[in-house]
């Protein structure tokens, strides 16, 4: 490949010595930009999912409840995954000017297409004998929700957990086209404005590195929260592949897009 | 003929699947490998057509080693039935049958006739052809599962467990069609079960499997039944052996007593009078046309009036009958435990009464079964 | 209401509907470059999960690898590939064609595995060799994941083509750019439904191709038991 633009700051092994140099940059500049926009992309990425999460549940829970409910949920928030994010950054930009929550309520918005059917999924998993036992010991519809139906669907709302935290840690540096991307900040002003592929190389590794840690921290605050799904031997495998399954089909119908 | 010497398969982990096996399964014939599981019956089926390679022996079909065969080829001419059938939901049923034509390159026009015939062959209707494996039963599912293994007219037939998967009325069925099938069509079938009355009803011979893929004994049903070698295949074969051990029996070499019948019309003072020459405690009435129509005790006609009709009687049901030209003496028996008489009914093809035998006739019956086997005469071919 | 009226409106321009700046123009640029984009995607995904599927060997890498691709911010992918060969088609494809690999890949992976081993094993049984097994029973039994898989793609490719329009090559991305340093808010609506609109055709595109391309059995099947 050429590369004019930046072969002065590569070496005759133009790969590693990108590496080096991008680790050089990072770490020379780990307090000013570095530093501050990691925790950015932290606080956008995690506050839309959260918040997602927070609308997610009583819609599916809703849509379980009330069937009719769910065609025209699951057509609304898949029409809301195909608006260009850019677009909706933009048009909230009058009103919520700079506030993080410019970012925030987009990438919220595009988790619901993951997150609702997975949370509907969950709960439809809940085995009718399970309910009706919960009922026979008198739980009342809240007590059965939250003691018994919630925490069997927990697994595969985690999977949803995951494939949307993945997506919005990738989504978040859209944003730094409107002034705030998180690390996309460091893509966009500190290597794009300045023709300059460390900062490029920093910014792309640090949001993979989150991704992946935001991954491993769900799948143990899965382990921690199904203990009963541990040590099952090769039942709990099978379920573990089953789930995959459930989740990235799921994740797939996530993008079904407008209609459905 | 099918031939293992020596055949052994171990798993690289150490576990052995089959061990030391060897093995002769006669052209034309059924011969059932039966064992718990990890008795390696499945493997050894499976060594046949290559989809199991051993780690030592020979396998060989009609003398040639199945390993001198590229191992699709080989498989093209050996009829494969698993458990659930294994139909391709994506396909037609009459596809699903031509599966193996298609794979030898048969014109369409062909396949699609073979389809046909054997649909027919199986007892599926013509209707079906163009449904798809989920719009069947089971049993149906079953059906195209056996007419596919069959499509290319295989000399050889490998069924694994495949009635397993069905309830216990449809498998009879199935069974029944099966034993149907191989009298017409006279395949070397190699057939998997663990079900011990499924070997006993579809074997020519049974070869048990013990654990570790050993081969315990190899023999005829009866032989089996009769003869278990050791405590193992007793077990396996279950303790009610002797009695299912009838069913090898014909029924017809039972003595029948006709002078215990008497005929609709017949008055009780008659009916009395055989009663005393016969020395029996019942009378089978029949109606004129020779059907068994029920009991009459000796203390009912005793209270009778001389001129009664007997078939007006209070009669007590004949219960079980069993036909006396294909019946086993387990059929027999099993009508005279059922009968409130203590008698079983013996009838012609055509359903008309031939004679009642008592049990205590039966006993005589079965133990000169037990004699003759000290002689080792037991009856040879069933079914 | 204004807001809407104002789209109407804008729609209603005629300027909007021709010359290289109208939304015919436009559109099918974006449509061209979606398209680009998912065919790459496609050549190079379902041949991978295909044959990681079909031989059960490097399925570990090749999903690693999507999930790797899949935490790709797009916007760092495009621009480093900006900086290393200047702005133009190449960084725009690239961009789209990571985004649009995972899923393809994923799905048509766990479609192959997911296969029955049951059938798989009546299909060598009866003599198929591996093509054969792949050609007459995989690729028909795993088609409804791989086609959802693009659909899957297609839609992010779709919406994410926009960024097309910040490497000055157009696409719908212009009038939601264009829109928003000129302060046209019903141009950046316009734009964004542009968006929407296609997305809604690529959805009905899929549910024809779902009839045309799924055996009538399986269709069947999933509707009889939608659980599986």
């Amino acid at each position: 490949m050429a590369e004019p633009a930046i072969a002065a700051a590569t070496s005759a092994e133009p790969l590693w010595g990108r590496a080096v140099e991008a680790w050089r940059w990072g770490r020379h500049n780990l307090d000013d930009p570095v530093g501050p926009l990691l925790a950015e992309h932290v606080l956008l990425s995690y506050a839309s999912v959260l918040i997602g999460l927070a609308l997610a549940v009583p819609l599916g829970v809703l849509c379980v409840r009330f069937r009719a409910f769910y065609a025209p949920v699951l057509g609304s928030v898949n029409a809301l995954y195909a608006v260009p994010s850019l677009a909706l950054f933009f048009l909230l930009l009058p009103y919520t000017a700079f506030s993080p929550w410019t970012a925030i309520i987009p990438l919220a918005l595009y988790t619901l297409a993951i997150l609702v059917p997975n949370v509907v999924d969950g709960l439809d998993q809940v085995p009718h004998h399970v309910r009706q036992a919960a009922v026979a010991m008198g739980f009342g519809p809240l007590r059965r929700l939250l003691r018994v139906e919630l925490p069997v669907a927990v697994p595969v709302i985690i999977a949803g957990l995951r494939v949307a935290s993945v997506a919005t840690i990738s989504m978040v540096s859209v944003a730094s086209l409107v002034g705030l991307g998180g690390l996309g900040g460091i893509i966009l002003t500190y290597g794009f404005a300045r023709d300059f592929a460390a900062p490029v190389v920093v910014g792309i590794a640090l949001s993979v590195a989150l991704a992946f840690a935001t991954d491993g921290l769900l799948v143990l605050a899965q382990r921690a929260l199904t203990p009963w799904a541990r040590d099952r031997g090769p039942a709990r495998r099978r379920g573990r592949a089953a789930r995959r399954r459930a989740a990235d089909t799921t994740a797939a119908r996530a993008g079904e897009g407008a209609a459905a | 003929m099918i031939t293992f010497e020596g055949v052994s398969k171990q798993y690289p982990d150490g576990t052995v699947a089959v061990d030391n096996l060897d093995l002769t399964v006669p052209t034309g014939h059924t011969t059932v490998l039966v064992g718990s599981s990890g008795s390696g019956k499945t493997t050894a089926l499976r060594m046949i057509n290559r989809m199991v390679e051993p780690t030592a022996g020979r396998v060989a079909i009609d003398g040639s080693d199945v390993r001198g065969q590229d191992p699709p080829v080989l498989r093209r001419s050996i009829g494969y039935v698993i458990q659930q059938a294994g139909l391709f939901p994506h396909r037609t049923v009459a596809d699903n049958i031509a599966t193996v034509p298609q794979l030898l390159g048969w014109p369409k026009k062909r396949a699609r006739e073979r389809s046909r015939e054997l649909m027919e062959l199986v007892g599926l209707e013509p209707g079906h052809a163009s449904r798809y494996p989920h719009q069947l039963s089971g049993g149906q599912q079953q059906r195209v599962g056996v007419a596919r293994a069959l499509a290319a007219d295989p000399p050889v037939l490998l069924m694994d467990e495949p009635f397993s998967a069905v309830d216990p009325v449809v498998r009879g069925g199935l069974q029944d069609e099966l034993l149907r099938l191989q009298a017409e069509l006279r395949k070397t079938v190699v057939f998997v079960t663990h079900d011990i009355d499924e070997a006993v009803k579809l074997g020519d011979s049974i070869a048990v499997l013990r654990p570790g893929g050993r081969l315990a004994q190899l023999d005829s049903p009866e032989r089996l039944l009769a003869e278990p070698v050791d405590e193992f295949v007793e077990a396996f074969v279950g303790y009610d052996r002797g009695v299912r051990r009838l069913s090898f029996f014909p029924a017809r070499q039972l003595p029948l007593r006709s002078d215990v019948i008497v005929t609709a019309g017949e008055t009780a003072a008659g009916a009395r009078a055989v009663a005393r020459r016969t020395g029996e405690p019942w009378l089978l009435v029949v109606d004129t046309g020779h059907r068994p129509m029920g009991w009459v005790s000796t203390e009912t006609l005793a209270a009778a009036a001389d001129d009664h009709d007997v078939a007006k009687l209070e009669l007590v049901g004949y219960g079980h009958i069993f036909t006396v030209s294909t019946d086993s003496l387990r059929a027999a028996l099993d009508a005279a435990v059922l009968s409130p008489a203590g008698r079983a009914v013996g009838v012609a093809d055509d359903g008309t009464a031939l004679g009642a035998v008592a049990q205590t006739e039966l006993g005589s019956a079965i133990w000169a079964i037990g004699s003759d086997d000290e002689h080792s005469t037991a009856a040879d071919g069933h079914g | 209401m204004s807001l809407l009226a104002d789209v109407a409106s804008w729609f209603a321009q005629p300027e909007q509907w021709s010359g290289p700046g109208g939304i015919p123009v436009r559109f099918a640029e974006h449509l061209y470059y979606s398209l680009l984009a998912l065919l790459a995607a496609a050549v190079i995904a379902i041949p991978v999960g295909l044959l990681t599927g079909h031989t059960g060997r490097g399925g570990f890498a090749a999903i690693s690898l999507a999930n790797f691709a899949r935490a790709l911010p797009t916007i760092g992918v495009l621009t480093l590939v900006v900086l290393g060969m200047g702005l133009g088609l190449v960084p725009v494809l690239v961009a789209l064609v990571a985004l649009a690999v995972p899923p393809v890949l994923v799905n048509t992976y766990e479609g192959v595995r997911g296969v029955d081993p049951q059938l798989t094993d009546a299909a060598r049984g009866m003599g198929m060799r591996g093509r054969e097994v792949l050609w007459s029973l995989e690729i028909p039994m795993a088609m409804p994941l791989i086609l959802l898989g693009l659909r899957t793609a297609a839609i992010q490719v779709v919406s994410t083509a926009t960024i097309a329009a910040y490497v000055g090559i157009g696409g719908l991305g212009r009038f939601i750019v264009d829109g928003q340093s000129q302060q046209i808010i019903e141009q950046i609506l316009g734009g964004a439904l542009l968006v929407v609109l296609l997305a809604l055709a690529v959805t009905t595109l899929f549910a024809l191709l779902r009839r045309r391309v799924i055996a009538p059995g399986l269709r069947a099947r999933s509707a009889a038991s939608p659980a599986n």
